[in-house]
């Protein structure tokens, strides 16, 4: 008991240096931030979520719509790579594929950006490779610089990382069961919608809550790929500042994304209490 | 270990210069304004007072730069300090009224032998501000709609027949809203100029109304559908990009990036600039010294050599294609005839005086573009 008090103290001593970077850099900037999401002319109102409503609909709409629809295509992509790997036949295929997938990974969100702006442009690569193939007319080009080219960017920058995780998970299945399932004859696509993608499904949705999270928050794809309307949240929150110098709607604006990452961030810690339980 | 922080605290404080005076120009705008006070002011200036060194800081572009120059003013001031970290600072028009109105800037325009030498109004009024004696314009720009002669031979003189000949030739004009650089924005002004039920002329001079705001509906209205038919780009460069590639035939841009994008072989050399009826913004960027700078004298000799007539010619008007900043006689004397002559080809001295406007003052400014999400873009 002598002894006890001390350590104690000097445990507490230890966490405090962390929880003090803790308390400054996150918990005081986000706290401030929802205060004065409230905050309107010196008193408290919802004035600027009066104003995100009125002026910022549609790209809140927008927002979620294409980020879901990223989410949705991530996860469809990434079983897809994650099922060749660990059910593919070809072992030169697997081999390519496993060295080729995780690329995107380690190239930012900025150069993403930057890249398929000059891709996906009417003049830009792809169409000028479909052009020249034949396979369309130059009148038939069109740019892909809208929402297209955002979905495009998100899918190809992070399906490798939920792909990454998914196969990981794939990898450490118990193999007799996928070896049963094809003793008695199920096809590979069977089998990996009916035994393997159901073990794998919590990997899965962790690897998707945190694509979902980091995609709401990227900035620059929509300004260098749609900085048009309707746009990103992201893109209307620099606004507000840029143009206006306004932090009041801006901070409005940053806790409605915080809701739609919270609603995603609270399936995560369910699933996560779940399986620790 | 605690004589080796001693040590190095006072080796720290030693090797500070006592006499040579570090000067801190932060400014505003692309990397070229940074580039363009590293490569030649700094250096021509280094040269004239030797011991002195030139610092200078980019806060980034557009007026999100001037914005970030502005809050560390204030937070200077919040904080009650007695010198500040700049010396000279270089922000857009819209940043100089608040700054005056705070008291955070020198008065210093008289006492330069250049503050003379420039009379124009908008360095005496800032979008409805006084600022007189607080400023020197670097140089001013102007917006105006590039077109590419060889899809549209007899380009729009006026915003009236632009709106006709965009619908007939629908995805043909290309402009980039308002979140992607003030070209964009610029157009937009220049659509309530043109279109607009209440005085122009109060948009740019004020004073501030309510009821002035009221009178945009129609304008909003048309303009909304107008750009349904127009393609929009992705910012100021990229305006320039989709011209250059025969996407859109016509569109509004920057003057100055358009002339060195053609001298640097980015834009074909046939494509010309109009400036349309009743007229779009341009606006200067301004030189201020925050009263308590470090360096104040060397603070104002900084600004006394940007704003001669010699390196206003060569660098504002030679290197980056920028209207001057003091009255354009004092700088002609100083350039060769081919360069004049280039500045001034599609655009006339007349065109200027005649169509190129002021951004609307503050209020009204932020009113407009907020109407604009509002009817366009929601």
């Amino acid at each position: 008991m002598t002894n006890d008090t001390p350590n104690r103290i000097l445990g507490l001593l230890l966490v405090l240096p962390a929880l003090a970077v803790i308390v400054l850099l996150f918990v005081v900037p986000l706290a401030s931030s929802v205060v004065g999401a409230f905050r309107v002319n010196g008193g408290f109102g919802f004035g600027n979520f009066i104003k995100s409503y009125e002026l910022y609909t549609s790209d809140i709409i927008f927002t979620v719509v294409i980020v879901s629809l990223s989410t949705l295509l991530i996860g469809i992509f990434s079983i897809a790579i994650g099922g060749y790997l660990v059910l593919g036949e070809n072992p030169r295929a697997v081999a390519i594929l496993r060295w080729l997938y995780r690329w995107p990974l380690f190239i930012p969100f900025i150069v993403v950006g930057q890249v398929l702006r000059t891709f996906l442009a009417k003049n830009g690569l792809m169409n000028n490779i479909l052009i020249e193939v034949g396979l369309i007319t130059p009148l038939q080009a069109t740019s892909f610089l809208d929402w297209r080219g955002i979905v495009i960017a998100f899918v190809w920058k992070q399906t490798p990382f939920v792909a990454l995780l998914v196969s990981g998970a794939m990898a450490a299945l118990d193999r007799s069961t996928i070896e049963a399932a094809r003793n008695l004859g199920a096809s590979r696509l069977r089998i990996l919608i009916e035994i393997v993608v159901p073990q794998v499904a919590t990997t899965l949705m962790v690897g998707l809550v945190l694509s979902f999270v980091t995609m709401m928050s990227v900035l620059s794809v929509p300004l260098m790929i749609n900085a048009q309307s309707p746009t990103m949240i992201t893109a209307d929150i620099a606004f507000r500042i840029n143009a206006y110098g306004d932090y009041g709607v801006a901070n409005a604006l940053g806790l409605i994304s915080l809701v739609a990452s919270g609603c995603v961030g609270w399936f995560y810690l369910r699933q996560t209490l779940r399986e620790r339980a | 270990m605690r004589t080796f922080l001693h040590a190095s605290l006072a080796l720290g404080l030693s090797a500070m210069p006592a006499a040579a005076a570090e000067l801190t120009v932060m400014t505003a705008g692309d990397q070229n304004m940074v580039d363009y006070i590293n490569e030649y002011l700094g250096p021509l200036f280094e040269e004239q007072n030797p011991g002195h060194k030139v610092r200078a800081v980019g806060t980034g572009p557009g007026d999100a730069g001037s914005q970030k120059i502005v809050e560390r003013f204030d937070a200077q001031a919040q904080a009650k300090s007695e010198t500040w970290d700049t010396d000279v600072a270089v922000v857009h028009e819209k940043f100089v009224g608040p700054l005056v109105e705070n008291s955070y800037l020198d008065a210093y325009r008289d006492r330069i032998s250049s503050g003379k030498l420039v009379t124009r109004s908008n360095a005496d009024m800032a979008l409805g501000t006084n600022v007189k004696g607080y400023v020197m314009p670097m140089f001013n720009s102007q917006t105006a709609l590039a077109y590419n002669p060889a899809l549209l031979p007899n380009p729009p003189k006026s915003y009236e027949e632009l709106a006709a000949w965009v619908k007939e030739n629908p995805k043909q004009f290309g402009y980039n809203g308002i979140k992607g650089g003030a070209s964009g924005v610029s157009f937009v002004m220049g659509w309530i100029y043109a279109f607009g039920e209440g005085d122009a002329n109060k948009l740019m001079n004020g004073p501030f109304e309510e009821a002035e705001t009221q009178k945009w509906s129609a304008a909003f209205d048309k303009l909304a559908e107008f750009t349904t038919n127009a393609t929009l780009t992705p910012g100021n460069a990229g305006t320039l990009d989709l011209l250059s590639r025969g996407e859109i035939a016509i569109g509004p841009v920057w003057v100055d990036m358009f002339y060195s994008w053609q001298a640097s072989g980015q834009l074909p050399p046939e494509f010309k600039l109009v400036l349309p009826a009743p007229g779009m913004p341009g606006q200067p960027m301004h030189y201020v010294i925050p009263e308590k700078a470090p360096n104040k004298e060397l603070a104002e000799k900084f600004v006394e050599l940007a704003t001669s007539p010699k390196v206003q010619a060569e660098g504002i008007v030679k290197r980056f294609n920028w209207y001057p900043g003091i009255d354009a006689q004092h700088v002609q004397a100083e350039l060769d005839e081919e360069t004049w002559n280039k500045l001034f080809t599609d655009v006339t001295p007349e065109d200027l005086a005649s169509y190129g406007k002021p951004f609307p003052i503050t209020p009204f400014n932020n009113a407009i573009l907020e109407a604009y999400e509002r009817h366009v873009t929601n």
